[in-house]
């Protein structure tokens, strides 16, 4: 029979030493980087590394291993470090930003008020996504808060887009509003009757 | 509890949405029906009495309720021969550009991870022998690997019952197995042996960097169990545990395109898959 067996691979490998793999990080080759990203959450200073690394890596895979690591320690010191990239120009890294601070809720939610109110329309834009996990009262709430005042259509169709998944009753009043703000603007007002006959529909009602 | 008030339209849509996001599973109103019988299931266990209250605990992953929302939804039975699409594709397209250029004494290694009760790696190894013209050219390793010791002794004792073999001819059945009592046969020796079985979970690089890189990887209907980070965790160990060039096949519903950039999609006439590229941005 041409199909083999080899033996089973022991499952213990040595820890990594740490000063080599904050070394590697910074110097190595593409692999070397790579594998150094993945193991850094298992070091000491390994987030601060990460972080620091982000702003010189210039690979697209060893980029993508920094945010998953980034995004598995899910520190406030790691979302830190992740946060200024939803402002790149890079569209790459900007979703990469998006992506592992996606990843890390709990860290984020602090964070998030600011966020949505940010001067710049864009951060507001991807913040809106941002709530999309957070408890319905929460995403209402913080999402309602920036409805109230935002000034951007494409900022609205984003906070309004979650509304449609996660938002509450509280919302409609607002959303309301927001049409009235925006009267003329199809796309939005389009958006806003989906969102809020959603929210309508939604069934208070026990189950017999 | 019946089946009561039915869901509204604009509730469906949303738990729709909601699935797809997380799941890639696409449901529509046309398949009413088969969604609230499920939703129903789970309400009655976790005795919420209002769709409102289900979805916002489901939102919430409150006591891992996706995980039992999408267990109603996939079929978790293993039996020979599921989606042998897959298998015919290996046979078909992977195989056959992996060992282009290789030399024959180089080992083509397949793993099928996460294995559970043994049927898919079995299945590889009776395929390849029935179905690829080569197998007589090259070593073969199978590697099945499961984070559930419990089924991994099941898989190493290679006992079936009917409804695991129900996909097999019975040529298949009386060539690889044996009787083994009543409604259940016996993998043949030399084929249970040719597999090795080894405990893993995907999402600890320590655990999945041993077994080494593979030509193909089997990981079907596992990473939609995962939340996005651990998600994001084991694509990369299967990256790692991927030769350059070597394929990974998913279950039918799983997108690793929604995962991670990683890997490449290859669309062959039998199954989407995707691969490991040196020459591509991430290689």
């Amino acid at each position: 029979m041409p199909l083999i067996r080899k033996p089973t691979p022991s499952n213990a490998t040595p820890a990594p030493d740490p000063a080599s793999v904050l070394r590697a990080l910074a110097n190595g080759t593409d692999d070397e980087r790579w594998a150094a990203a993945r193991a850094a959450p298992a070091v000491p200073g390994g987030v601060d590394a990460l972080g620091g690394a982000l702003a010189t890596e210039r690979n697209a895979r060893v980029r993508e291993a920094i945010f998953t690591a980034l995004s598995r320690i899910g520190t406030a010191r790691s979302v830190e470090w992740v946060l200024p990239w939803l402002r790149s120009d890079d569209a790459s890294l900007r979703t990469g930003a998006l992506d592992a601070l996606r990843r890390m809720t709990t860290g984020v939610v602090p964070q998030l008020p600011q966020l949505l109110h940010d001067p710049d329309a864009d951060v507001r834009l991807l913040a809106c996504e941002l709530a999309r996990n957070l408890p319905s009262e929460d995403a209402t709430r913080l999402l309602c808060g920036l409805l109230e005042s935002e000034r951007e259509p494409n900022v609205c169709a984003a906070a309004v887009e979650v509304l449609a998944e996660v938002g509450g009753r509280e919302a409609l009043p607002i959303l309301e509003r927001c049409a009235a703000r925006f009267r003329g603007t199809a796309f939005l007002e389009f958006s806003i009757r989906i969102t809020a006959d959603r929210i309508r529909a939604q069934s208070s009602q026990p189950r017999e | 509890m019946s089946d009561g008030p039915a869901v509204t339209e604009e509730e469906l849509r949303r738990l729709c949405d909601f699935l797809y996001r997380r799941t890639g599973l696409v449901y529509t109103e046309a398949k009413r029906y088969y969604v609230e019988r499920r939703v129903f299931d789970r309400m009655t266990a976790t005795e919420v009495t209002s769709f409102a209250n289900y979805f916002a605990r489901l939102r919430s992953d409150a006591e891992g309720e996706i995980e039992h929302f999408v267990n109603a939804f996939t079929v978790n039975e293993t039996y020979f021969y599921r989606e042998d699409h897959q298998l015919r594709s290996l046979t078909a397209d992977l195989l056959p550009d992996r060992v282009r250029d290789r030399e024959a004494d180089r080992a083509i290694r397949i793993w099928s991870v996460p294995c559970s009760t043994g049927e898919e790696p079995y299945s590889i190894a009776i395929w390849l022998l029935e179905n690829w013209p080569m197998v007589d050219q090259y070593e073969i390793e199978i590697v099945g690997s499961d984070i559930d010791t419990g089924a991994l002794e099941k898989a190493r004792s290679g006992f079936f019952g009917k409804r695991a073999l129900m996909r097999l001819s019975p040529y298949l059945v009386e060539k690889y197995f044996l009787p083994a009592g009543f409604e259940t046969w016996k993998i043949l020796d030399d084929l249970r042996d040719s597999v090795r079985f080894s405990q893993v979970n995907i999402v600890e690089p320590a655990e999945t960097r041993p077994h080494g890189q593979f030509d193909v990887i089997f990981c079907r209907n596992v990473l939609i169990y995962f939340d996005d980070a651990s998600r994001r965790v084991a694509a990369e160990n299967l990256y790692e545990n991927l030769m350059p060039g070597g394929y990974i096949c998913l279950g039918h519903t799983e997108s690793m395109s929604r995962i991670t950039p990683l890997f490449d999609v290859r669309r062959y006439a039998n199954a989407i898959v995707y691969q490991r590229t040196a020459g591509n941005a991430y290689g």
